[in-house]
């Protein structure tokens, strides 16, 4: 009983923590011992890989919404600066 | 023949520093785009935009002696763009933003099948640029920076003078919100 409620703590703690760095592992931004424990609890929590998958593809889409760049927006500064005294 | 190699930034940085026009407007080519493209995000329109860049740089040109080199020019630079986009955006009516504070861990539902549709439909860019428009400013900010424009988490940092780890937890609170928003699509995509 005891170990249960303590193996169910330390469950809780580490859904969390890999929850809260889900972003900095897609980042790679983790140091390795922390990678290999958000993949530990990845692996055995479904909420959390459902989280890091959505995560990626979030991610993904979030790229394709940069602006081609806007063509003479640099003339229209400079013309501007050049009429500042 | 090859043209010339491009003069490098710091170069034109003092030379501007020095009062050179020329210098100045030769940085204004390299950055004007993708500052523009930042700004957009938090104006109204591209008018909106063109008008808080021209005033970006015109707040760079006249406090250039000031800038002292310790981060990127372009750090410094996209710190005033996005500062007077602000300020701009503070003159608004206020939008509907949703708050990110304190906010518990989500049940997720399961996207792990591929949507029919594809991503790239303009349903989802719709949904998007909603969902990003309804952060919180200081919430869109890291997500614009490092998520849509490719800045490095430092160098995103250093543009909102925040720390890694206060810029990487409302990066991950944005991100997590706007997956949040695509539940609904991804739901009805695989119905």
């Amino acid at each position: 009983m005891i170990r249960r409620v303590l193996a169910n703590r330390r469950y809780m703690r580490e859904h969390r923590w890999a929850h809260g760095h889900l972003s900095e592992y897609v980042d790679e931004e983790l140091r390795a011992a922390d990678v290999t424990r958000v993949e530990a609890h990845v692996g055995i929590c479904p909420h959390c890989g459902r989280v890091l998958a959505t995560l990626r593809r979030t991610l993904d889409e979030l790229r394709w919404l940069r602006e081609e760049p806007a063509l003479g927006v640099a003339d229209s500064v400079i013309d501007r600066l050049r009429h500042e005294p | 023949m090859r043209p010339a190699p491009a003069e490098p930034e710091a170069a034109l940085v003092g030379r501007a520093q020095d009062g050179d026009r020329a210098a100045f407007e030769e940085l204004v080519r390299r950055h004007a785009d993708h500052l523009y493209a930042v700004v957009l995000r938090f104006v109204a329109d591209r008018d909106a935009a063109e008008e808080v860049t021209q005033e970006a740089f015109l707040r760079a040109w006249r406090s250039i002696g000031r800038f002292e080199g310790r981060s990127r020019f372009f750090t410094w630079l996209y710190r005033i763009g996005i500062n007077e986009a602000k300020r701009r955006a503070a003159r608004q009516p206020p939008a509907a933003v949703v708050s990110l504070d304190d906010e518990p861990i989500p049940e997720a539902p399961d996207w792990s099948q591929e949507p029919e549709t594809r991503l790239r439909h303009n349903d989802l860019r719709r949904l998007l640029e909603n969902a990003v428009r309804a952060l919180p400013i200081e919430y869109r900010t890291p997500l614009i920076l490092r998520d849509v424009e490719g800045l490095t988490t430092q160098e995103a940092a250093e543009v909102m003078d925040l720390g890694e780890a206060a810029f990487k937890s409302r990066l991950h609170r944005a991100r997590l919100a706007v997956r949040r928003a695509l539940d609904e699509y991804f739901l009805e995509a695989e119905e």
